[in-house]
């Protein structure tokens, strides 16, 4: 750290309030160039807030230890060498830069995510069969390749797995993992620069495309443009494009026909929630990668009490293995029931649709039959669809399943359900506050 | 008698760990203290009733890493607009507190969202507090609900009535203010259960004492609940 900069900050600490002072002020770095001392923020509100409320005092401070020899400047960025995982778009190429000549990028694979570290179970193996042929016969076995399931259940760890495995074969491959809204941000930030060449040469010219998330895409017209050249333009010349999304192809909403139709082109696989056997076999290879010999019994015990996303089963073996760093006890499933008694506790009320179905028409003063019926009257329908809603968010069962739950509905009337709630709870009232409730009276 | 006009204090500067009561969240302090310096988890979600200290506790991780020459930044959503994110994925250690705050608000998950993506990409840590636990966050976006319960959670312990009295002293001591037990037990039946409702009653009182030169009394804080209202 500049000295200066060092004594300035020591002065100001005494003189501005500690929270601010920590917020706006320690995170700048400073840089001495010449007779300026350059201040590096983050962002520029970040600026603007030290600008507006701090800037007399820091002149001061400044003016002081430097015997008014500097003078303060702003500037946006980092000290920090910082890994760019981004196509430099403020580059001089504007035109028709070759594929060599466009910066690579291998540092967004995350090395963690193998086909090794994969586990594997029913509700996956389609997938990740798919997704080690696509890595053995790059733009070739199937093209593009379209994973699709519901947050938290390994897409994005297979796309990273597939990365790993190209890389690993060949170190200079050019494969980039990117999420799409970062696709929309570049490309917005490509226009405003004027650097949309520059933009297009970097995507167009990747060895494998690993695009998640690509709902995001929706209602973004001018990048699914954009999205559609590069799609097309990587697939002609058989290079390699790998999707996530959290539907099939032809259910993503707001998305353009011709991209949906595309997206179908090579293979849809399904990740579904994993099954209790493959959900204890996760948290023992997940407790291994972390040094911890997690007894069958205990990974059978967590599996069953959290049957969510793999991200809850990871994030209460991070709690108990937390505890069992911090304690020195040997973990037995009663040490991991103390340790997730805040998780399982909540959990315990909320795992079935029935106890969810009850709830709601207590709540609506109707009868738990109506849920399944095939009435359409809206005093019904809301509350059915508030009741398939939550089951969605409360619950780990798939569409179809919550279909079958309500009188054999199909599982698009479920996905329709969940989307005019979630709709509804922005703009009625009365809705959020029913939901609410609810939400609530079933977590206590 | 001319008055002498006090100094300003700020209570918030003094949100560190030694001025943290921990009662019966000894354990979180510890876990807290590792994810700082043990740089092995990406991710820790803090939530807890309001008043329990968690805001307080953000500072004191925020300050502490910064003490020991890491990059950090703490930011208050209910105070901020979702552009304040823009390039924050370059500090090592963001602390984003009332992360609830923001739900339903479709600009602001879009935007947490995106910038959890970019910290996680770079492997960068990530403090959150809130008032619910992650399964409960009443989040629109799923994609972003489901990131929020990937690492350690911890829950912030209530304090007892005498946890909450010792609590006080505590931070009257380290303001020089000793609080007799009669003050202690008037304040444990007559005020207010929550730590920031006594935070600024000891703001006033702090005040107030420099202001008079006279020792705290019963009568003194009758006074100040008196004039700025009990609850």
């Amino acid at each position: 750290m500049s000295s200066i900069w060092s004594n300035c900050l020591k002065k100001l600490e005494n003189e501005i309030p500690g929270a601010d002072f920590s917020t706006w002020l320690r995170p700048l770095q400073a840089v001495e160039e010449g007779d300026t001392l350059k201040l590096l923020a983050p962002n520029r509100f970040i600026i603007e807030h030290v600008k507006q409320h701090f800037l007399p005092k820091l002149e001061d401070a400044v003016y002081e230890f430097s015997n008014g020899s500097l003078i303060i400047e702003f500037e946006i960025g980092s000290k920090k060498p910082t890994v760019q995982i981004q196509p430099k778009l403020s580059s001089n190429k504007t035109t028709g830069s070759a594929p060599s000549t466009v910066k690579k990028a291998p540092s967004n694979i995350n090395r963690a995510f193998t086909f090794e570290s994969f586990v594997e179970g029913k509700s996956n193996q389609l997938a990740k069969a798919a997704s080690m042929q696509v890595s053995e016969n790059i733009g070739k076995a199937y093209n593009p390749l379209f994973i699709y399931g519901s947050s938290g259940l390994g897409k994005t760890h297979l796309m990273h797995a597939i990365g790993n495995a190209v890389l690993e074969k060949n170190p200079s491959a050019n494969v980039v993992y990117l999420h799409s809204e970062r696709f929309v941000q570049d490309m917005v930030k490509a226009l405003q620069q004027n650097t949309i060449n520059t933009f297009k040469d970097y995507y167009r010219n990747v060895d494998i495309l690993l695009m998640d998330d690509i709902q995001f895409l929706a209602g973004k017209e001018r990048s699914q443009e954009e999205f559609f050249h590069t799609f097309n333009n990587l697939l002609d010349k058989k290079h390699q494009v790998v999707l996530t999304c959290d539907s099939y192809p032809k259910e993503i909403e707001g998305l353009e026909d011709r991209l949906k139709s595309r997206f179908g082109w090579g293979l849809p696989v399904a990740i579904e929630p994993p099954d209790l056997e493959t959900r204890t076999a996760i948290l023992i290879k997940k407790a291994q990668q972390q040094g911890i010999d997690l007894p069958q019994d205990v990974a059978f015990f967590i599996a069953k009490r959290i049957p969510s996303n793999v991200r809850d089963l990871e994030g209460a073996l991070r709690r108990v293995i937390a505890n069992h760093r911090f304690t020195g006890d040997e973990i037995t499933i009663e040490f991991s029931k103390e340790a997730l008694h805040d998780l399982i506790s909540l959990q315990d009320k909320l795992v079935t649709i029935d106890n969810i179905q009850k709830t709601v028409a207590d709540y609506f003063k109707i009868r738990v039959i109506n849920l399944s019926s095939k009435s359409r009257k809206q005093s019904i329908t809301r509350p059915r669809q508030i009741a398939m809603t939550l089951a969605r968010e409360l619950t780990s069962h798939s569409f179809p399943e919550i279909g079958d739950a309500f009188g054999g509905r199909d599982h698009t009337t479920v996905m329709n359900a969940c989307k005019r709630i979630n709709k509804l709870r922005e703009s009625d009232v009365k809705v959020a506050e029913d939901y609410q409730n609810l939400l609530r009276m079933l977590s206590h | 008698m001319a008055v002498q006009l006090p100094l300003q204090f700020d209570l918030q500067s003094e949100n560190n760990f030694d001025s943290f009561f921990p009662a019966s969240n000894q354990e979180l302090l510890e876990h807290l203290q590792r994810f700082i310096h043990d740089k092995q988890e990406l991710q820790l979600y803090l939530w807890g009733e309001t008043g329990l200290g968690k805001t307080h506790l953000l500072q004191a991780c925020c300050q502490q890493a910064q003490h020991i020459g890491r990059q950090a930044f703490y930011l208050n959503l209910i105070d901020a607009n979702p552009e304040i994110l823009e390039g924050l994925d370059a500090i090592e250690l963001v602390c984003l507190d009332n992360v609830d705050q923001i739900a339903g608000n479709a600009d602001w998950e879009h935007a947490l969202f995106n910038f959890y993506n970019r910290l996680r990409e770079r492997e960068h840590q990530l403090l959150l507090t809130a008032s619910c636990p992650p399964r409960y966050l009443p989040f629109m976006l799923h994609d972003l609900k489901t990131r929020m319960s990937w690492g350690l959670t911890l829950k912030l312990k209530i304090l007892s009535d005498a946890e909450m009295i010792a609590a006080f002293r505590l931070k009257a001591q380290s303001m020089g203010i000793e609080v007799p037990d009669r003050i202690a037990r008037f304040l444990q039946q007559h005020y207010q259960r929550n730590l920031p409702g006594l935070w600024q009653l000891l703001d006033k009182i702090a005040q107030t004492t420099l202001m008079e030169k006279r020792k705290l009394s019963v009568a003194m804080i009758k006074r100040i609940i008196d004039q700025n209202g009990p609850n």
